[in-house]
């Protein structure tokens, strides 16, 4: 027992003295860092993409747990002890944890986001994935070229009649109204809530799902329940690929993204730094969009993936100029009272 | 037991109530781990829950909760569906408790298979089926426009109709249940006396077989009600949006707002509420023998 | 609740069969029930009394024969319109209902003015003297009084037909005593109608008018206590009802009124019998213990030598297991009296009857 103990620290710090050898600022290396995620099949294409090289590149082994959690983010940074080196954060709270100082700032020394669009170059978090909310249509009743291109022909039911389904939630609906109601994609923000909602008013009698879980929107076009739909871009490529009637429009798509931070306070945060550098290469990135769907940030991402699947993807440069970034910021501030305002809303006969 | 213990030699009436004494501190010691239980899962939580609605110091959150027209609405619609969803799965419960109780233990077994499909299921298949079987070109409607019943597709999902439907399949069986116990202890000679004694079949049922159930209708209907209250995934998903329940709403506090005040503002009137239901029902279906026999 | 019915037949079963699947429950089974008769329906379970009580309140219906009540043919009607106060084994006390609504129900039933329901209530239960009662729940009655409400309940519509189930079955034998006579009393006082099922011979004696004694479906014997007892159609019956020492033999000889049997040993008894069976026709007589007779008592023509091999002390009498002759036992009944010592196992008497005593049934 004790000689095992000896010779495992004779281990360290022979691993220790190679690390010092290679670069003499870096502080020591850990045995392992714990990385947090949703977990599911992400956590696969997570360690195909980045982990399993990163390990042997480094050799710090990667122990992933999951799911994400604020609360128990919060309670490890307020009791200062931190299991997490690296975690991924929920939708809607890259901007809270920032705003709390829950998280340490990506240090750009370390971490190379120059190939980013800037969108995706928060101080605090690091991008790693994007999606976008996109509108979703039936080939079979709107030949592609025919069909609506844009949230002002979503709105048109005269022009193109059927059901629609639109997300039970006032993030992209607001957004959407807007951009139907003629606004540039960049005098959507500060959101004019009065007007969205005057707008949305139009739209309400013919939307007959209000979504609420992401499968719903691919699911009502595939049953023929609705013949337009707003849904995660995922949700449509994953159908599409399996020949569904079923095509994505990309103007008007509101880009939001996956995001991961370092949490205040973590041990060997550096270690964490330089996972997340791993990350931002593009190659991997592709590796990880071609698993999961959700391409990296990385503008160049896309040459590296199949040519048939690029166009798919939100960063693709076509699609990439036709949508506008869903600014985090606004909803942050505003979230609460848009939400509040939209059940009452809905609520309305 | 106090005549007893007043004739008793003093001896033996300290015998008798260290005895007793001792009983109970047994009973006590039994029930720990229930009592522990309770505690821990449920006393406690409870009580952090109000603790958080209080927090700020101020009664804000129940002011917002008990005056805002929006929140007024969604309970009442909650505890309107909650109501309609209960009515529906006594009247469909009853009469399947009925067959289940009477019925020969080959029927009994087929029965019962078919009330336990559900529960075996989980929650979010079950109500994937419905969206398969419900929808505007689900089998049902399919199977009405080919038999050239209707000539519309029936709005049978992301409605109202669709909720109940949902709620009413996933909650049958906790109304199926306690009555079928209750049906199981009706001794068939009670309505053997009442056909003798001049009682038409109607007359048996309402004044002898109902209220001998009632127990079990009680306890069916507030199991029903209540998990109702609290529905979630099936209003959601089989509603369309166009169903407010609160739970959604209270997740979407908790999860989205942090807003843990609130959050708890609304449970508390949602807990409050449902004991005055509770009780009120109480009231007025508790049978009286109920009480005699205590 | 006067009657004022004049006499005639309130109930008759006229060759009833019932089966449940390939047993037969009831075999051809025919009955009446004069008016203000106490009839009671004898059997071991299993006999059928049960399934024949249920055709007469209607809740089976036979496969063949007619079920005729107050004058009319009931065969299909439901138990509701029979006009049949009932009486269960357990009671069957509604346990929602006060005292008061229990008695009350079949009135209510019947649509009996709010008015009229209560005086009658009130009356039924004055005869069952729980006037005070009307509030209470079953749940707080005791047994007696719960059979008690049974009893004001089934008789306070004035039925045409009381059907009593094993009724007094569950209580204890005190109060069983006293209930059987306060049955009677209640029944005799009102002129109800009454058919009474039970298993128990004892208590069969002790109320009816008329006791029909069933078996596998099948009536054996209908007629008065007495007649059962002492002239018991068969051997079941007269096995069943009491105890009896049954003596194998043929008939051998007739003389004065008498005949004269052969047993299996050779030895020959003389038996009084109203219907002489042919010579040589197998017999089979009928003693019961109190009738048997020891030598002390002087006469008797029957008499064998027997050796006691048991004695029971039963308060009032003693019991004797002797064995006689040929390698049977009889039972012997002797009243207990003063300064007369009882017979010990091992002593040697002479055991006899007179031919009146006996009773000849067929083989």
């Amino acid at each position: 027992m004790k000689r095992r103990t000896v010779i495992a620290g004779l281990g360290c710090v022979a691993l220790s003295g190679i690390g010092r050898a290679r670069a003499q600022s870096e502080p020591p290396k850990p045995r392992q860092i714990v990385v947090n995620a949703s977990g599911g099949a992400m956590a696969t294409a997570l360690r195909k993409a980045y982990f399993d090289s990163f390990e042997k590149e480094y050799g710090i082994r990667i122990v992933d747990t999951s799911p994400t959690d604020f609360g128990k983010l919060r309670a490890m940074v307020e009791s200062g002890n931190v299991e997490w080196t690296v975690t991924e954060l929920g939708g809607q709270d890259a901007i809270r944890v920032a705003r709390m100082g829950l998280v340490e700032k990506i240090d750009p020394k370390i971490v190379d986001r120059s190939g980013f669009p800037e969108q995706a170059r928060s101080e605090t978090v690091y991008t790693s994935s994007l999606y976008s909310t996109v509108l979703a249509y039936r080939t079979d009743v709107f030949k592609p070229g025919s069909h609506p291109k844009s949230w002002a022909e979503f709105w048109d039911v005269k022009k193109f009649p059927g059901a629609r389904s639109l997300r039970n939630h006032p993030v992209d609906n607001l957004e959407f109204a807007l951009l139907a109601d003629g606004v540039p994609l960049d005098k959507i923000y500060p959101i004019d809530m009065d007007r969205a909602f005057k707008k949305l008013d139009e739209i309400k009698p013919h939307v007959t799902v209000w979504w609420t879980t992401g499968a719903q929107p691919a699911q009502l076009l595939v049953d023929k329940e609705v013949v337009l739909a707003t849904g995660w871009n995922g949700r449509f490529y994953d159908v599409i690929k399996k020949g569904a009637p079923i095509a994505i429009e990309w103007n008007g798509g509101s880009i939001k993204e996956g995001t991961f931070a370092i949490p205040k306070g973590a041990k060997d945060a550096y270690w964490g730094q330089k996972l997340l550098a791993w990350m931002s290469d593009p190659k991997r990135q592709a590796v990880y969009a071609t698993e999961l769907g959700y391409p990296g940030p990385h503008l160049e991402t896309t040459k590296y993936v199949d040519p048939k699947v690029a166009p798919q993807m939100p960063n693709y440069p076509e699609n990439l100029k036709k949508q506008f970034w869903n600014n985090k910021q606004w909803w942050d501030e505003n979230g609460e009272k848009a939400a509040e305002r939209w059940n009452q809303w809905l609520l309305k006969k | 037991m106090t005549e007893a213990v007043a004739t008793l030699p003093l001896a033996a009436g300290d015998r008798v109530r260290r005895r007793h004494a001792r009983s109970v501190l047994g009973a006590l010691a039994l029930s720990t781990p229930a009592l522990v239980l309770l505690l821990v899962f449920f006393a406690l939580p409870l009580l952090r829950l109000f603790w958080l609605s209080v927090d700020a110091g101020t009664f804000l959150p129940y002011e917002k909760a008990l005056t805002e027209r929006l929140y007024l609405t969604v309970f009442w619609e909650t505890f309107k569906i909650a109501a309609a969803v209960t009515v529906l799965t006594l009247l469909l419960g009853y009469p399947v408790a009925y067959f289940l109780a009477t019925t020969t233990r080959l029927w009994q077994f087929v029965g019962f298979a078919f009330v336990m499909l559900p529960f075996w299921t989980s929650i979010l298949v079950r109500t994937y089926a419905w969206m398969v079987l419900l929808g505007r070109n689900g089998v049902v409607n399919r199977t009405l426009l080919d038999l050239g019943l209707i000539t519309e597709p029936l709005p049978l999902l992301h409605n109202f109709t669709g909720v109940l439907i949902g709620m009413v399949h996933v909650l049958l069986p906790y109304m199926i249940f306690p009555i079928y116990n209750a049906m199981r202890k009706v001794d068939a000679d009670l309505v053997r006396a009442a056909e003798g004694l001049g009682a038409p079949g109607y007359a048996v049922f309402r004044r002898i077989y109902l209220p001998l159930t009632m127990e079990g209708v009680l306890a069916g209907t507030t199991l029903v009600f209540i998990l109702s209250l609290g529905f979630f995934i099936t209003p959601a998903l089989l509603g369309g949006g166009r169903v407010a329940m609160i739970a959604v709403i209270i997740e979407q506090q908790v999860r989205e707002f942090l807003n843990w005040g609130f959050a708890g503002a609304l449970s508390v009137v949602l807990l409050a509420s449902t004991l005055v239901v509770y009780g009120l029902v109480h009231r007025l279906l508790r049978p009286r023998f109920a009480e005699g026999v205590r | 609740m006067s009657r004022g019915r004049s006499a005639g037949t309130d109930l008759a079963l006229r060759n009833v069969t019932k089966r449940y699947g390939a047993v037969s429950a009831l075999t051809d089974v025919s009955l009446a029930v004069e008016a203000g008769e106490l009839l009671t329906i004898l059997g071991p379970s299993g006999s059928g009394k049960t399934t024949l009580l249920k055709v007469v309140a209607g809740f089976e219906l036979p496969e063949a024969g007619i079920v005729m009540l107050g004058g009319s043919d009931v065969t299909e009607r439901p138990p509701a319109a029979r006009n049949i106060g009932m009486v269960f084994q357990n009671y069957a006390l509604f346990p929602h209902m006060t005292v008061r609504e229990n008695v009350a129900f079949p009135l209510e039933m019947r649509r009996v003015p709010r008015r009229l329901i209560e005086e009658k209530v009130a009356r039924a239960l004055a005869l069952v003297e729980l006037t005070g009662y009307e509030a209470r729940l079953p749940t707080q009655l005791s047994g007696g009084q719960q059979q008690r409400v049974a009893l004001a309940r089934a008789i306070v519509f004035d039925p045409i037909l009381l059907l009593l189930d094993e009724p007094f079955g569950a209580l204890d034998r005190k109060l069983r005593e006293q209930m059987q006579l306060e049955v009677r009393r209640l029944q005799r006082q009102l002129g109800l109608t009454t058919l009474f099922i039970t298993h128990d011979q004892e208590e069969a004696l002790v109320l009816s008018d008329r006791i029909a004694v069933m078996s596998h479906g099948r009536i054996e014997q209908i007629g008065a206590p007495d007649e059962i007892y002492e002239r018991p159609a068969n051997g079941f019956v007269a096995d069943f009802v009491g105890e009896s020492n049954v003596i194998a033999g043929r008939a051998a000889a007739r003389k004065d009124g008498l005949v004269e049997i052969e047993l299996e040993d050779g030895a020959r008894i003389c038996v009084a019998g109203d219907r002489i069976p042919d010579a040589g026709a197998e017999v089979r007589v009928l003693v019961r213990p109190e009738r048997l007779e020891l030598a002390s008592d002087g006469a008797a023509i029957n008499r064998v030598a027997g050796t006691v091999v048991e004695t029971v002390y039963l308060g009032t009498s003693y019991k004797y297991r002797l064995r006689v002759p040929g390698g049977r036992e009889w039972l012997v009944r002797r009243p207990v009296r003063a300064g007369e010592a009882p017979l010990a196992p091992g002593d040697s008497v002479a055991v006899g009857f007179a031919p009146g005593d006996a009773h000849l049934i067929a083989g």
